[in-house]
């Protein structure tokens, strides 16, 4: 029994930053790099299961990314994970969700796990997109925003909990294997104290690129692309103080001058 | 005095006089019995010791047993803030000593060294001037006993209250009324010993009234003698005597062998296991965290064998003076910690599973909800502050033990989930604040000059901001302050910009030690390349890691804290203030910097030479009331219905009639001291303020022609 959790290390914004020269992104000195939040309980839940069945499950972390991934990669490790695979090629800077997973579906074939976890989304891009396109592309069941799960080792279907606008609450069944994009609170995450983290060094992680997969720069390319990134202008908010009968007046002349008077 | 009618040296204490062979037989063997109850008794309590990880802490030896015997023989640490406890246990310690040892000698000559070698010293002149001191020092026994006695029933002090904090009384190990008993027959028993040792010296006098070695002497043991006298005049005649010393001096004798074969079996045990613990005591303790070995399969202590030997000899060596009880801040507050029970929870669990021939199969856990368990949160509300281990008088080291507990509990990810954003922040962008690097220099932007960059320029001080002085909005205005004051001074001053992380004094104490290791070792690194001559902190934190803990990892420092920087400008005329602050205030010394690292003197000259009446709080200096910021709670919401550590000691400075201002110098501090004057309703009373703070309003308020923040201090003028 094997369970796959894919991972990513995302950027960080600092509330200060400057745009790249290109104008496509931020400038990389005003990123931090972390192991996006959603993830954490992607992995978690893995775990949970692994422990749940008495140590049964092998939990294997995946990540798309270059060295630097490598820090959000043994912090999933460092939690309790077996072993990592990290795939990496210059061609996969320009990476769409969609490239990801072609990417990882390769990683599925060449695993082959009975359960694919992902985070809902990143929290730098937002597209929940790539378990989507896994599940497609291997074609298996998915499953989006999973707040909770019920699935131990051996079992044919998951059954799983998500909830829906309105305070709705839907209950599915899955036919593993399927890929599950998890949501946030659907556990408590584990804290992976940095001796932890280090001593994940000695995990064993397979560092791939796109040859070992079967793939090529022509195969990964990416079909969307990001043209510019920009801040747009802000609104302006002003707090009104002083009685009544001032913040009435001013009130009134803010609304004089914003309908051009 | 010693008359002539007779050879003087025939003048000696009578022992076995008139005793049958049957009795002599019997006692010996009531002896015998004392001793190998003793000697097995202290051989299982080493093994218990043994049983620990060794620590090598009696070494070097001499070095330590000297100060050992200083220690105990001062009485020093026994009378820290509790005199007349101190001076009546001295009374005890060296009554009950005497009286052990004059018995021991007569002991040693009758039995081993009168037969072996033919040698007696134990008459004459010797044996009067000992008769007399030994009489004196029973007297004080018996009265110190009583002072103790009287202590216990009537002082009704909160620190000899066995109720336990982290129990609630439906719990098994709620109950410590075993503890009483065991102090009250403690006390009766020596009480006894002593009382009955001079009833049967006096019927001695009575039965050998007419034998002129004893009665012309009776002098040199006064108060047998007035006993005598009573007893005769009460009609005892010589025979009544001699049954009376008979019956007696197997009551007094047997309770002697008795004491001395329960020795290690009861809280007697204290007076070795408390020289022990003084010996092997580290004086860092309170100050500098045992290094841990990162790299190890496990680290900090989640079962009983993980502690050292020192440690589980720690347990024992606890009096239950409750002292450190009544020292905790967390205690105080009604957080689920008394250091004292603590020490006793872990004493009990020692005794329950090291005590057998055998170790028990599996792991002895020491964390969770079981009897004599500790729980996790017994152990996150303790604030480091120290008070415990600086006050113990045996020498026991909560401190480190308890973070060694949580340096396991980290690892077991056993903390309040609401602890984990800030131990990532650490770990991302190493401050606790959830910001990111690059903000952290951003505080200069309200100079209107620049500081200089010290990981680009040498520097005659390098300034180490630290998290809450760099991003806490209120702690910011301090540090502005400080570079403005710097700046005047003509100080040549850098900081490290984005590239300072915290010090990671918290993060250490709080049980992420691989985390305190590694940001110590890029700030060591950091530091490392730059050019600076000495360092400077307004936090004591910082302070008190970097001074203490990093010469450990290679950092040796020469640093200062922001307060003793300030004493020296001002001293050496670089600051010139005019002594125009009249206000009234009182000084909290923070934990880090007063009771951890002795630095009470500067801030209070700083204040003196601004013209302030500083009034002391009751709890000041080594006995400062921690403000409940450290260890890490900082990051940790208090509970809504527990009175914060800070109203407690905002509370204490209200104390103080006509107040100003309570003065605090840690950023730390100012953040819980001003929720604590809101917490407690006294923000419109007094204002909370930091030394620099004040420094700088003197220094504003004597430019001429600057009367804008000399308008407040005129006003209260
Ligand atoms: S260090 Fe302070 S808070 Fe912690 S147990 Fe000791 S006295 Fe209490
Ligand atoms: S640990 Fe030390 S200070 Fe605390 S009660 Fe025991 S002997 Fe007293």
């Amino acid at each position: 029994m094997k369970i796959l959790v894919a991972v990513k290390q995302v950027s960080v914004l600092d509330d200060e930053f400057e745009m790249r020269d290109d104008g496509r992104d931020v400038d990389e000195d005003f990123f931090e790099k972390d192991l996006n939040e959603f993830d954490h309980f992607a992995v978690e839940e893995a775990l949970l299961i692994k422990e749940a069945s008495g140590g049964e499950a092998e939990v294997v972390i995946v990540t798309v990314g270059d060295d630097d991934a490598d820090d959000a990669l043994r912090t999933a490790l460092a939690k309790g994970a077996e072993r990592g695979v990290r795939v990496w090629d210059d061609s996969l800077v320009d990476a769409d969700s969609v490239t990801i997973a072609k990417v990882l579906a390769k990683v599925v074939e060449r695993e082959d796990p009975d359960m694919v976890f992902t985070g809902a989304q990143s929290v730098d891009f937002g597209h929940a997109a790539t378990g989507m396109a896994l599940a497609g592309l291997l074609g298996w069941p998915h499953a989006a925003v999973v707040s909770k799960l019920d699935f131990k080792p051996g079992d044919e279907n998951a059954t799983i909990h998500r909830e829906l606008e309105g305070g709705l609450e839907e209950i599915m069944s899955v036919t593993c294997p399927a890929v599950l994009s998890i949501q946030l609170g659907i556990n408590q995450p584990r804290y992976a104290s940095l001796r932890g983290i280090r001593q994940a060094r000695q995990k064993p992680v397979d560092e791939l690129d796109l040859s070992d997969l079967g793939l090529s720069a022509e195969t990964v390319k990416a079909a969307s692309r990001v043209r510019r990134m920009y801040a747009p202008e802000r609104g302006q908010a002003e707090i009104i103080e002083g009685s009544v009968a001032e913040q009435a007046a001013r009130l009134a002349e803010i609304v004089k001058e914003l309908r051009g008077a | 005095m010693i008359g002539t009618e007779h050879d003087p040296q025939e003048v000696t204490r009578i022992l076995f006089r008139d005793f049958p062979l049957w009795m002599m037989v019997v006692f010996y063997m009531a002896a015998v019995c004392a001793l190998g109850s003793f000697a097995y008794g202290t051989y299982a309590q080493i093994r218990k010791y043994r049983r620990g990880v060794r620590s090598g802490a009696w070494s070097p030896f001499v070095e330590r047993f000297v100060g050992m015997v200083r220690d105990v023989l001062s009485h020093r640490t026994v009378k820290r803030r509790d005199t007349s406890a101190g001076i009546a246990h001295a009374w005890i310690f060296f009554g009950f000593g005497l009286l052990f040892i004059g018995t021991s000698v007569i002991t040693l000559e009758y039995d081993i060294l009168g037969p072996l070698t033919g040698l007696t010293f134990w008459h004459g002149r010797f044996y009067l001037v000992f008769s007399l001191i030994l009489d004196v020092a029973g007297v004080g026994l018996i009265g110190a006993l009583l002072y103790m006695m009287y202590r216990r029933k009537w002082l009704g002090l909160p620190k000899l209250d066995y109720a336990r904090p982290d129990r609630i009384p439906e719990d098994p190990d709620y109950d410590r009324s075993f503890y009483r008993r065991e102090d009250w027959a403690f006390l009766w028993i020596l009480i006894l010993i002593a009382v009955t040792g001079y009833i049967l010296e006096a019927s001695r006098l009575v039965w050998l009234q007419h034998d002129a070695t004893v009665w012309d002497y009776r002098w040199w043991s006064p108060f047998g003698a007035i006993i005598a006298h009573f007893l005769q005049a009460v009609g005892v005649g010589s025979e009544g005597g001699a049954e009376f010393r008979m019956g007696l001096w197997w009551f007094h004798g047997l309770l002697a062998f008795a004491f001395i074969g329960l020795i290690p079996y009861t809280k007697v045990k204290h007076i070795f296991t408390a020289m022990g613990s003084l010996m092997a005591r580290d004086p860092d303790a309170k100050c500098h965290l045992p290094m841990a070995d990162v790299d190890e399969e496990k680290i900090g202590f989640s079962e009983l064998t993980d502690f050292t030997d020192k440690y589980l000899l720690n347990f024992d060596a606890c009096t239950k003076c409750g002292r450190c009880h009544e020292a905790c801040p967390a205690n105080a507050a009604g957080y689920p910690l008394s250091p004292r029970d603590l020490v006793l929870s872990l004493r009990e669990l020692a005794d329950d599973k090291l005590s057998d021939v055998r170790l028990p199969e599996g792991p002895i856990e020491i964390c969770g909800d079981g009897v004599n368990q500790i729980r996790p949160e017994t152990l996150w509300s303790c604030r480091t502050c120290g008070a415990c281990t600086e006050i113990c008088p045996v020498g026991v080291e909560h401190l480190p033990m308890i973070v060694q507990m949580r340096r396991a509990l980290i690892e077991e990810g056993e903390f309040d989930p609401v602890l984990q954003p800030t131990l990532r922040s650490l770990q991302k962008s190493g401050n606790a604040l959830g910001e990111s690097r690059r903000k952290r220099p951003r505080w200069t932007r309200k100079l209107d000059f620049a500081i200089k960059d010290a990981r680009a320029e040498p520097v005659e001080m390098l300034w180490y901001v630290g998290d809450y002085a760099s991003f806490d909005p209120r702690s910011q205005k301090v540090t502005i302050a400080f570079a403005e004051i710097l700046h005047e001074a003509g100080v040549d001053f850098g900081i490290l910009n984005e590239d300072e992380q915290t010090a990671a004094n918290d993060v250490r104490r709080i049980g992420e030690e691989g985390l305190f290791q590694a940001i110590a070792e890029a700030n060591i690194e950091l530091l490392a390349e730059c050019d600076f001559k000495s360092i400077v902190t307004t936090d004591p934190h910082t302070f008190n890691t970097i001074k203490n803990e990093y010469p450990e990892l290679g950092g040796t420092y020469r640093i200062e804290h922001a307060s003793a920087v300030l004493e020296r400008l001002i001293r050496e005329g670089t600051i010139q203030i005019p002594k125009n602050l009249s206000y009234r205030v009182t000084y909290h010394d923070p934990c880090h910097l007063g009771r951890l690292n002795n630095g009470f003197e500067p801030p209070r000259h700083v204040l003196s030479e601004l013209g302030a009446d500083l009034v002391e709080m009751p709890r000041s200096k080594d006995n400062s009331f921690c403000c409940g910021a450290g260890g890490g709670r900082i990051w940790l919401p208090e509970p809504p219905e527990l009175q914060k550590p800070a109203e407690i000691r905002v509370q204490e400075a209200a104390e103080i009639g006509g107040l100003d201002v309570l003065v605090v110098n840690c950023p730390k501090c100012l953040n819980m001291m001003e929720d604590g004057v809101k917490g407690s309703g006294n923000e419109n009373n007094f204002r909370i303020m930091e030394l620099i703070e004040l420094v700088a309003e003197a220094m504003t308020a004597g430019k001429p022609g600057q009367d804008d923040g000399a308008q407040e201090a005129v006003e209260v003028a």
